[in-house]
């Protein structure tokens, strides 16, 4: 993608502060995300995470400092559509398929070329669940559906809120394995987690939130 | 902020200023709305003539018109404030919105009390679906919606911000409802004998109301300036200032 | 990452419809509810009131609005709750789309979902209550203004409750001072059109409220969103 400012970082944080009603809840935190790099955000329970990730998605607004997405300022408009979010709420719909769940996100978000929603669901594991509704599904297989979104939207950045959770061994190798072939055509991913993370592509860059 | 508001504005919502600043006009908002009320009352409740189609039963309109006259103008206060407080995020102005809100609620339910204790002795009804009344009714309803949105926020700043919102819908929904009232009153022929005719006003009945409207508006400004101060205070509690004021209340 | 194709608005549009359509079409169950508490209501007033034609046949327009305005505000909690509760919220206000033009979507697809129901049982109800059968052609136009309108203006409010735990009172405290007008007007309509009076003036009136809350009402919903979840 061609862009105003070819040296700028993908992403990049300033002096970045948060308080909810005066307590500080983190900062002030500088980093900086380019193409092709993965970075972890770690910290305890209650340190932040989910909050700094809601605010790099645009949704909440940091009380100090500034971010900047390709060396703009970022607004939640600037970046939609580069960026791809899941959190803890997986953003199924219980009630529908997980090909009818992708089926939306791609009419929403956009669409890779060369992945098709039987393809992404068999790459997490899913095949022969596609008609399943998604709320006789098991938390895991839950978010097996999420990570398939990853496959199939468009996205130069992944926000990641602890993408391990409810996953067993071989779903945390899925996601490593999804995360490295991310890395590996030039997109970008920030990543929360309390625990260790295998990665086979170098070491990430490391966030720490409280000390 | 914007570049182009003045300086002394500016320093004026930093809140350690405006606690200040309302804690010294205070006194004086409370006393001038104590002297001049109770002159309005003398001049309207003995001074003033008996009225000659009403006798003595006019007399209400020296509470009803100077409230139901502060009932829009709190809701026009509030909504200027909630108007700033969306665009430049500046706490006092939530805080200047949030305040007024119980303030104008009370003044439209004393409005709605006093127009029906009149409605009851003209019209032999203690309410009738006159138009103002019910404009009044439904402002009252959208005053009691802005107190219970803020209420409902565990985090106070976003209840503000959410009622700001809600409060400018209504100002556009005022005047809507006031001219769909008036075209139903029509239609159902309501009643038409005004509380306050056009024409019966002696000179002596129109200084105590006045008055009476300056006194409503100190009070308004003691009352904004009393909650403000309180509500300051508690959003901003771990902030130097507010510690400082605590030591200084302890040191007394 | 140029291999990204963006799906373009009436695409969007149009997952966002089919989506919820499909939703309430495996809920329908929900669906029946509005009608069913409708019924309910209307079939009390006769039992309220006594069976008297005449009585019943002067407040027949005035109950069978009422009626659908107080069914509509009992479904309309539910129109971004789940989105809500499970994050799709979220995920839409993260798509490259005109976040308005998508609630906007929503909320067409919940008036489809819910008021659509209701205008179609409404002769019945109407029925129910002896309205003259002239006036039913008024009461459907009517109804098919108002319902719309009803919808626009409750998904604003839905959305400024959207960061709150309980909301279905406070919605109805927040909705009356705005469904004011609209009651008064549909009733004037269809209160001429029982007089034998003109009654496309207030029609109009209402037409003009809706046409103002199509444009109006999604860009105040998307506003509202972001300042009720912001935080």
């Amino acid at each position: 993608m061609t862009s105003t400012h070819p040296a700028a970082p993908l992403l990049e944080a300033r002096a970045l502060c948060f308080h909810r009603q005066d307590e500080p809840v983190f900062g002030p935190l500088d980093f900086r995300l380019d193409a092709g790099e993965l970075t972890l955000i770690e910290g305890d329970n209650g340190s932040g995470k989910t909050t700094l990730m809601r605010i790099l998605t645009g949704l909440l607004r940091p009380e100090e400092g500034e971010l900047f997405w390709r060396g703009e300022p970022l607004t939640w408009d600037r970046c939609s559509g580069e960026v791809v979010f899941l959190g803890h709420q997986l953003g199924l719909k219980a009630e529908l398929s997980p090909r009818e769940n992708l089926r939306f996100a791609i009419g929403l978000h956009g669409h890779r070329e060369q992945s098709g929603i039987d393809d992404a669901l068999a790459t997490v594991g899913l095949a022969g669940y596609e008609e399943e509704p998604v709320r006789k599904l098991s938390a895991g297989q839950k978010k097996r559906v999420a990570l398939a979104r990853l496959l199939l939207i468009p996205a130069a950045l992944w926000l990641l809120d602890e993408p391990y959770a409810n996953l067993d061994r071989t779903g945390i190798e899925l996601v490593n394995g999804l995360l490295e072939t991310h890395i590996a055509h030039g997109g970008a991913a920030l990543v929360t987690s309390h625990g260790a993370v295998q990665f086979h592509g170098g070491e990430p860059q490391r966030i720490r939130l409280h000390d | 902020m914007a570049k182009w508001t003045p300086l002394w504005l500016h320093k004026l919502s930093s809140p350690p200023v405006f606690y200040g600043f309302a804690g010294k006009l205070r006194p004086w908002a409370i006393a001038l709305a104590l002297i001049l009320g109770i002159a309005a009352l003398y001049g309207g409740l003995v001074l003033a003539p008996p009225d000659y189609q009403q006798g003595d039963d006019y007399r209400i309109i020296f509470i009803h018109v100077p409230c139901a006259w502060m009932s829009l103008f709190i809701y026009g206060v509030m909504g200027i404030a909630a108007f700033i407080a969306l665009v430049w995020r500046i706490k006092l102005a939530e805080v200047v919105a949030m305040a007024s809100a119980p303030i104008g609620a009370s003044f439209t339910f004393i409005t709605l009390v006093t127009g029906s204790l009149w409605g009851e002795r003209m019209w032999g009804t203690w309410w009738t679906w006159d138009a103002r009344l019910t404009s009044e009714l439904v402002l009252l309803f959208l005053y009691l919606g802005v107190i219970a949105l803020y209420h409902s926020f565990e985090d106070r700043r976003q209840g503000a911000r959410t009622a700001a919102f809600l409060a400018l819908i209504g100002i556009i929904n005022v005047p809507i409802v006031h001219f769909s009232v008036n075209w139903w009153n029509t239609l159902h022929q309501g009643s038409t004998i005004r509380l306050l005719g056009p024409s019966s006003i002696a000179p002596s009945m129109i200084w105590p109301l006045l008055t009476m409207m300056a006194a409503t508006k100190f009070y308004y400004f003691a009352s904004l300036f009393g909650r403000a101060r309180a509500d300051l205070l508690s959003l901003e509690s771990g902030k130097d200032w507010v510690r400082q004021i605590a030591e200084n209340e302890v040191r007394r | 990452m140029t291999d990204a194709r963006y799906p373009g608005l009436g695409q969007a549009c149009a997952a966002v419809l089919r989506r919820d359509l499909t939703l309430a079409w495996r809920q329908r169950g929900d669906m029946v509810l509005p009608v069913l508490y409708a019924l309910i209501v209307t079939s009390l007033f006769p039992f309220a009131l006594g069976p008297e034609d005449a009585l019943l046949r002067r407040i027949a327009g005035g109950v069978v609005l009422v009626t659908v305005l107080l069914a509509m505000l009992l479904a309309l909690d539910a129109m971004f709750r789940s989105d809500i509760e499970d994050g799709s919220l979220e995920q839409l206000m993260l798509a490259p789309q005109p976040l308005a033009l998508m609630l906007g979507m929503k909320i067409l697809a919940h008036w489809l979902a819910t008021a659509v129901p209701l205008i179609v049982v409404a002769p019945l109800l109407a029925g129910m209550l002896h309205l003259p059968s002239p006036v039913m052609p008024v009461l459907l136009l009517a109804l098919l203004l108002a319902t719309p309108l009803l919808s626009l203006l409750g998904g604003v409010l839905v959305a400024l409750t959207a960061g709150t735990r309980r909301s279905g009172m406070l919605l109805a405290l927040m909705l009356l001072p705005l469904c004011v007008p609209v009651v008064i007007f549909a009733a004037g309509a269809l209160a001429a059109a029982q007089g034998g009076l003109p009654w496309i003036a207030p029609i109009a009136w209402l037409g003009a409220a809706l046409a103002l809350a199509v444009v109006l009402a999604p860009l105040a919903c998307a506003a509202a969103l972001r300042i009720a979840l912001d935080s």
